[in-house]
């Protein structure tokens, strides 16, 4: 498929009979073997909390804050309003504050996911080809994706052949078991990834 | 995760309709009638449901893990009228009902290259 003479003709449609893999790692894939459980072979650069400060999270730091003071204000209001001999007041004086300790907690647990994502030393290109394959796989052969539909830096590696003996390779089946076990890794974690991308 | 789905759509449907009692029954009669029962007690009684409806809510985007935006609007969903009936709808159709489907065949199909 990313071979030149094997371009097909219509740049609108790529046959989806190959394996959607990460560029990076992709482009000789026959080399590929999934790595150890333990070992970090993409470590980012950096200590791993710089991630707060990108834009979408601090977008959604910005976001909490803003939440969070508001909804103390409305606390504090209807307090006021309680004070003040309106009785129905009591009730919301107490739930806007739970509402804000709600949100806090909200806002640290996706803080938490994102850590153990990050420190799991799983590679964004990785989650997509992992989410991708499960894709493909409940796709019939021969089905077709519009181009461009890719994620940026994805590309479809040709298969051999179709359906050749797969279940005696045990490369593969280390591969297979390696995307399973990403899989299970983005259903876990990865909100920020599947929203993107959903 | 059936249970969390049914605990979710009866405390969806419960607060979309007081909701809808209060804003389009319990407004017009205070304004109209200062008759004020509806839009206070039955305003109160949604305020506190609400909070039953965001915990099992949430519980049950923990459980699909749901991403980040859409789950604030699930959430969110709780407080304006009809909204919820609509995130209701949504929620089966983009959520509930895959990872149902997913859960009855847990089985991983073979990723061949």
């Amino acid at each position: 498929m990313e071979t030149p003479d094997s371009t097909p003709p219509a740049e609108a449609e790529a046959y989806l009979t190959g394996q959607v893999v990460p560029k990076a790692s992709g482009s000789d894939h026959a080399e590929f073997d999934p790595p150890e459980p333990d070992d970090d072979p993409q470590a980012p650069s950096g200590p791993v909390w710089r991630f707060l400060l990108e834009p979408r999270w601090l977008g959604w730091h910005l976001f909490v804050v803003v939440a969070f003071w508001g909804m103390l204000w409305l606390g504090d209001w209807q307090f006021h309003r309680a004070v003040g001999g309106n009785g129905l007041s009591w009730a919301y004086t107490f739930e806007w504050p739970l509402f804000a300790v709600f949100g806090v907690v909200f806002w640290a647990r996706t803080i938490r996911d994102e850590f153990h994502l990050r420190r799991g030393g799983v590679t964004e290109a990785d989650l997509v080809a992992a989410a991708m394959a499960k894709t493909m796989a409940s796709l019939p052969s021969g089905a077709m994706l519009p181009a461009g539909s890719l994620p940026d830096g994805m590309v479809v590696q040709q298969l051999e052949g179709p359906n050749d003996a797969a279940e005696d390779d045990p490369e593969l089946a280390a591969y297979n078991a390696y995307l399973a076990k990403l899989n299970a890794e983005v259903k876990g974690h990865n909100k920020w990834l599947r929203a993107l991308h959903s | 995760m059936r249970a969390a789905a049914l605990r979710y759509r009866v405390m969806a449907y419960i607060t979309g309709v007081l909701i809808i009692v209060v804003c389009f029954v319990g407004i017009p009669l205070q304004v109209a009638a200062h008759n004020t029962f509806i839009s206070n007690d039955i305003g109160t009684l949604h305020g506190f449901l609400y909070i039953v409806y965001v915990v099992v809510a949430y519980m049950l985007a923990q459980k699909l893990k749901m991403p980040l935006w859409p789950t604030i609007l699930l959430l969110l969903a709780g407080t304006i009228p009809v909204l919820t009936f609509v995130v209701e709808r949504w929620m089966n159709r983009t959520y509930i009902a895959p990872a149902l489907a997913a859960e009855s065949a847990p089985s991983q199909q073979p990723v061949s290259r």
